[in-house]
């Protein structure tokens, strides 16, 4: 009698995660978006609507090119961006904080806070040196998702990423905490692959592919050879 | 496009890694005296980390001499780092250092002319300034992405490409002072725009 009622509870646990689950990934609900979207009109009322709140936007800042195209990214979309925003900036080394911090001059009225994450994998690690390098920063990486995560709750937000492997970690970070945290809203994703990748798709690329809401590409042939749900608009940076 | 009065050409390798290849073959005699023949007047090279003394000992094996005259180091974004030389004769300014923080700058205000190795940051800085762009892929790093991002950009035409070695740069040379290139498109997109919007206010 125990066995059984201890199996059913296990058994309705599991079942009201499973649809958690389903419910937090995204490639349930993109469909319903898109199709929102278009009987809205556009962007122009969105953001009119919304205005009193400010955004929250994370970015996270790879290094080098990674951290040259969100630069851009956010250069050429900074009306919607970095109108009066709280910017939350992920980075993993001192020049991407600095090229950054130089960046955000002209974005007095934004506000900034910076934190710092381990580097999930070196370019040239080997094997055992990523693994230790990896759970030492899915540790440290947690608690700064966490408080940026809860920092978002209830006002427009969104995740913009682009490249690293330390995006991968901080994408499972927030959707751990939204399986566990039934109230919280969805966390808004975009992930825009990198200009250089033409026809394959990045390592972090594949694996976010399937995490996040919107997985967007700068190359036509990428998409229609590898990642149909995807969306491509050109060069963005 | 924008008059500079000192006829530019200017070389980046990006900042992470040097390309040897590209400084060497770019200071040989055979490139220099092209340069010259296309009346380009000042040579700046951004060399890379670390690879300061290396291209010291390559200018002055090819009888470049030390300099100290009106650098720009305002727009060179490198504080007191750049070295200046003259080379040919005297026909041939050049000034070398490892990194800078401007430049963008080097490149709208100083530059005719943009060598660049393939990194799409690089590629994008002078594509995005509408210089006319020579990119360079090295051969030596064990990414292909390099390549591709370059043929790519070429078959668009955007921009040249040229290997690391002196025929190859030349060849490249000719092409960017007798051929146009086609007009990189702007990089706002309002479907994306649209699409950002969407995620933020769902």
């Amino acid at each position: 009698m125990k066995t059984a009622f201890l199996a059913s509870l296990i058994f309705i646990v599991f079942t009201a995660y499973v649809v958690r689950l389903v419910a937090i990934l995204p490639f349930f609900h993109t469909q319903t978006r898109t199709e929102k979207e278009t009987r809205d009109g556009g962007s122009v009322v969105r953001i009119q609507k919304s205005s009193q709140k400010p955004l929250k936007i994370f970015v996270f800042l790879g290094s080098g090119g990674h951290t040259g195209e969100m630069l851009r990214l956010l250069q050429n979309y900074k009306d919607l961006l970095l109108n009066e925003s709280t910017v939350y900036v992920g980075y993993s080394d001192q020049a991407s904080r600095q090229r950054f911090v130089c960046f955000m001059k002209d974005f007095t009225r934004c506000k900034v806070q910076y934190f710092e994450f381990m580097k999930a994998r070196e370019v040239k690690a080997t094997f055992l040196q990523s693994v230790k390098t990896i759970i030492g920063t899915l540790i440290q990486s947690f608690v700064n998702v966490a408080k940026i995560r809860f920092a978002m709750c209830g006002v427009p937000h969104l995740f913009l990423l682009n490249g690293p492997g330390t995006c991968c970690i901080i994408s499972l970070w927030l959707k751990l905490i939204e399986l566990v945290v039934i109230f919280l809203d969805a966390s808004h994703i975009v992930y825009v692959e990198s200009l250089a990748r033409i026809n394959t798709p990045s390592l972090t690329g594949k694996i976010l592919y399937w995490v996040v809401d919107e997985f967007v590409v700068q190359w036509q042939e990428l998409r229609d050879d590898c990642l149909p749900r995807a969306k491509w608009f050109g060069i963005l940076v | 496009m924008c008059i500079i009065d000192i006829k530019t050409i200017f070389v980046t390798c990006g900042a992470t890694i040097p390309f040897p290849k590209l400084i060497s073959s770019v200071l040989s005699d055979v490139f220099c005296q092209e340069l010259i023949q296309y009346g380009f007047v000042r040579l700046i090279i951004q060399f890379g980390k670390d690879y300061g003394p290396a291209f010291e000992n390559l200018v002055q094996e090819h009888g470049g001499k030390r300099e100290y005259k009106n650098i720009p180091i305002e727009e060179l974004g490198c504080g007191e780092a750049a070295r200046q030389y003259s080379l040919m004769d005297g026909k041939l300014e050049v000034i070398g250092f490892e990194y800078s923080t401007k430049v963008q700058s080097i490149i709208q205000n100083l530059s005719n002319l943009v060598i660049s190795h393939a990194g799409t940051g690089s590629i994008l800085d002078s594509l995005r300034l509408n210089r006319p762009l020579v990119v360079c892929v090295n051969d030596s790093l064990m990414d292909n992405h390099q390549q591709q991002i370059a043929d790519k950009f070429v078959k668009l035409g955007y921009v040249w490409s040229c290997a690391p070695s002196v025929t190859s740069l030349i060849a490249s040379l000719r092409a960017s002072q007798t051929e146009k290139l086609k007009p990189f498109p702007v990089s706002h997109n309002s479907s994306f725009e649209r699409l950002l919007s969407g995620v933020i206010y769902s």
